[in-house]
């Protein structure tokens, strides 16, 4: 008895106030969402008319909403909820952060509240997203007729650019690769730190962990086209910009892919090499590093596939290689031109899914 | 303390960070020399207990002497060099599963190698001589050159032990050596822990479930019950109330065990 059981009370309330706050803040988020899609209905629907005499589009609906409203109602109505929970049932956030309690386990969705609202909040997502987003079947079936135009012309290649198209595909591949190739060194070293498993024992490493992963989630927040338009300006237009723009990106991308297998690791070998009395770097070489080449290989594969790809829409922007020549042929309408780099770069991509398919087969 | 003390445990616990309690006020000594059995069911404590005498686990109260020099608290170089004089064995053999059976027998000379041509995977040529020497021991010289994941179970767990061998360490600790082995094999692979104790002079610490292995190999055995210490003894007066008392009242001895 003594300090330390008055400490496991305190700890045993605490944890208990921190749930229930979890719980409270999941329930106001969903219901102050529900209220905004209801209103958001509620809107489209009613046939309001904005200035200019038009049914108002989605994106002024979704400006007019009242969501400092929805998010006051959505807390109030949390708060009701989790306060009555045992005259009502559990809502969604305190079964989600407690578990279903006894009494209610029993039950099916159609006998609890929080079946109601789940089933309730599905529909609500789909309606309004359908109407967010603006789908429009009759427009979809009856429409077509422009699209055929370019369908035609990509069915019946032209042949004018095929000589330079090969070349440039060539320039597409290799950009691709260099791109591949240059990250794999700094996405290999900065896995490691962004390794959950590695990194718990010390400060040094737990802040080497947030370093690294915010690094890592900064650089692949930007989009690729992003990065090019970045090196272009830097480094000029031309297949050295994609290379670079490629590069970045390709090592945030796979320093993630390196470090989930790096956690997925089986530790055994680690606890092993450890307990011979050898240094970090030894375990991280005999326990770890045996363990994910053949995943890392496969990954990096499978990155310089998904770069010759990108490679692509870089070149629209100005990042060499065959999109670089694609662009013109879209803005002028050359569809059957079109029709031929489309192809070869189909082509490419398929190529490339057999070979690296096959590579991986043999590794792994 | 006298030498003789190999390993001294004092007043260890551990609770895991889920707030799970693995071990309380354990203390115990190992002789050196001798070849203490740790009794115990599934989720007792024993391979928290072996984990903390070497460190793979830090305990949360306690200490722990190796060979007379405090390894809890220790850190950097010379909590490796305590690691060092312990070798662990473990029930899944924890071998590198695409490393070569030699370079897995050569690992376990991590700790005395140059680090730069350790990462290398290369080794100095009587340090390789040691490796060869070490599998012949265990029977597996043919083998130095396969995959270790192309051998059997039985054949991995010596070479673990070749890995421990090759480590020169005055201590072994065996977490459930045997328990994942067909029960045909269990005595080839005791018996050559067996031999590192009655040849090579080295303190066993291993932690069984069959009480016919404990009865025929060790010299003195401890058992855990739900984290703590409840007997300690030697094989000749384990009978079935110290049976019970170990294993609760519910338990059923195996037919085969002659209580």
């Amino acid at each position: 008895m003594g300090w330390k059981d008055d400490e496991k009370v305190r700890a045993a309330v605490w944890e208990k106030s921190l749930a229930r706050l979890q719980a409270t803040a999941l329930d106001a988020v969903l219901l102050g969402v529900t209220l905004l899609m209801v209103e958001f209905l509620v809107q489209a629907f009613s046939g309001r008319r904005g200035p200019t005499g038009l049914l108002l589009s989605a994106e002024q609906i979704l400006d007019l909403l009242h969501y400092a409203w929805a998010a006051v109602g959505g807390l109030v109505l949390a708060l009701l909820w989790n306060l009555f929970y045992r005259q009502v049932g559990s809502s969604l956030g305190r079964a989600w952060v407690r578990g279903v309690p006894e009494w209610e386990a029993p039950l099916e969705w159609t006998q609890t509240l929080r079946g109601w609202f789940t089933a309730v909040f599905i529909e609500l997502t789909f309606f309004s997203g359908w109407l967010i987003t603006e789908l429009d079947l009759f427009t979809f079936l009856t429409k077509f007729g422009k699209a055929a135009d370019i369908v035609r012309g990509l069915m019946h290649p032209s042949g004018a650019v095929l000589h330079e198209g090969l070349i440039l595909l060539v320039q597409t591949i290799f950009l691709a690769f260099m791109a591949t190739a240059f990250a794999i060194p700094i996405a290999f070293v900065l896995a490691f730190p962004s390794a959950r498993n590695l990194t718990r024992n010390t400060l040094t490493a737990r802040i080497a962990y947030t370093v690294a992963r915010t690094f890592m989630n900064f650089v692949r927040a930007v989009e690729p086209l992003v990065w090019a338009l970045i090196f272009i300006s830097w480094v000029g237009i031309g297949p050295f910009a994609g290379v670079l723009a490629l590069w970045v990106h390709s090592v945030a991308a796979l320093t993630k892919l390196y470090s989930e297998q790096i956690e997925s690791i089986d530790t055994g070998p680690m606890e092993a090499i450890a307990a011979t009395g050898a240094s970090a770097l030894q375990v991280l070489r005999y326990g770890v590093v045996p363990q994910v080449i053949p995943p890392f290989l496969s990954f990096t594969i499978y990155r310089w596939d998904i770069n010759v790809r990108m490679s692509t829409i870089i070149g629209f922007v100005g990042g060499g290689g065959i999109g670089y020549i694609l662009k013109p042929r879209v803005d002028l309408g050359e569809w059957g031109e079109v029709g031929t780099l489309v192809l070869l770069i189909a082509g490419t991509v398929w190529l490339m899914d057999v070979i690296s398919a096959k590579i991986r087969e043999r590794i792994v | 303390m006298t030498v003789e003390t190999a390993i001294r445990v004092e007043n260890l616990g551990m609770v895991y960070p889920g707030g799970v309690r693995a071990l309380e006020g354990v203390s115990l000594e190992v002789h050196a020399g001798e070849f203490l059995a740790v009794l115990g069911l599934s989720g007792s404590g024993k391979s928290t207990l072996l984990r903390c005498i070497n460190r793979l686990i830090d305990p949360t109260e306690g200490r722990v002497w190796i060979l007379g020099e405090e390894i809890t608290g220790a850190r950097g170089a010379r909590l490796r060099g305590m690691r060092r004089q312990a070798a662990m064995i473990f029930q899944q053999f924890n071998l590198v599963k695409r490393h070569t059976v030699l370079t897995n027998v050569l690992s376990g000379a991590l700790g005395r190698s140059p680090l730069l041509s350790s990462l290398l995977l290369s080794f100095p040529a009587e340090e390789r001589q040691r490796a060869v020497a070490a599998l012949d021991r265990v029977g597996l010289a043919d083998r130095s050159t396969s995959r270790a994941d192309a051998l059997s179970g039985g054949q991995q767990q010596r070479v673990a032990i070749a890995r421990a061998l090759m480590q020169e360490p005055r201590l072994i600790l065996a977490d459930e050596p045997v328990a994942s082995l067909d029960p045909a094999l269990r005595h080839s692979v005791m018996r050559h822990i067996e031999a590192l104790n009655r040849d090579e002079g080295m303190t066993v610490m291993c932690s069984l479930h069959d009480i016919d292995l404990v009865t025929r190999y060790a010299t003195r055995m401890v058992a855990l019950r739900d984290g703590r210490l409840v007997w300690e003894g030697v094989p000749a007066e384990f009978d079935k109330s110290t049976f019970k008392e170990i294993y609760g009242e519910d338990a059923q001895p195996a037919s085969n065990t002659g209580f």
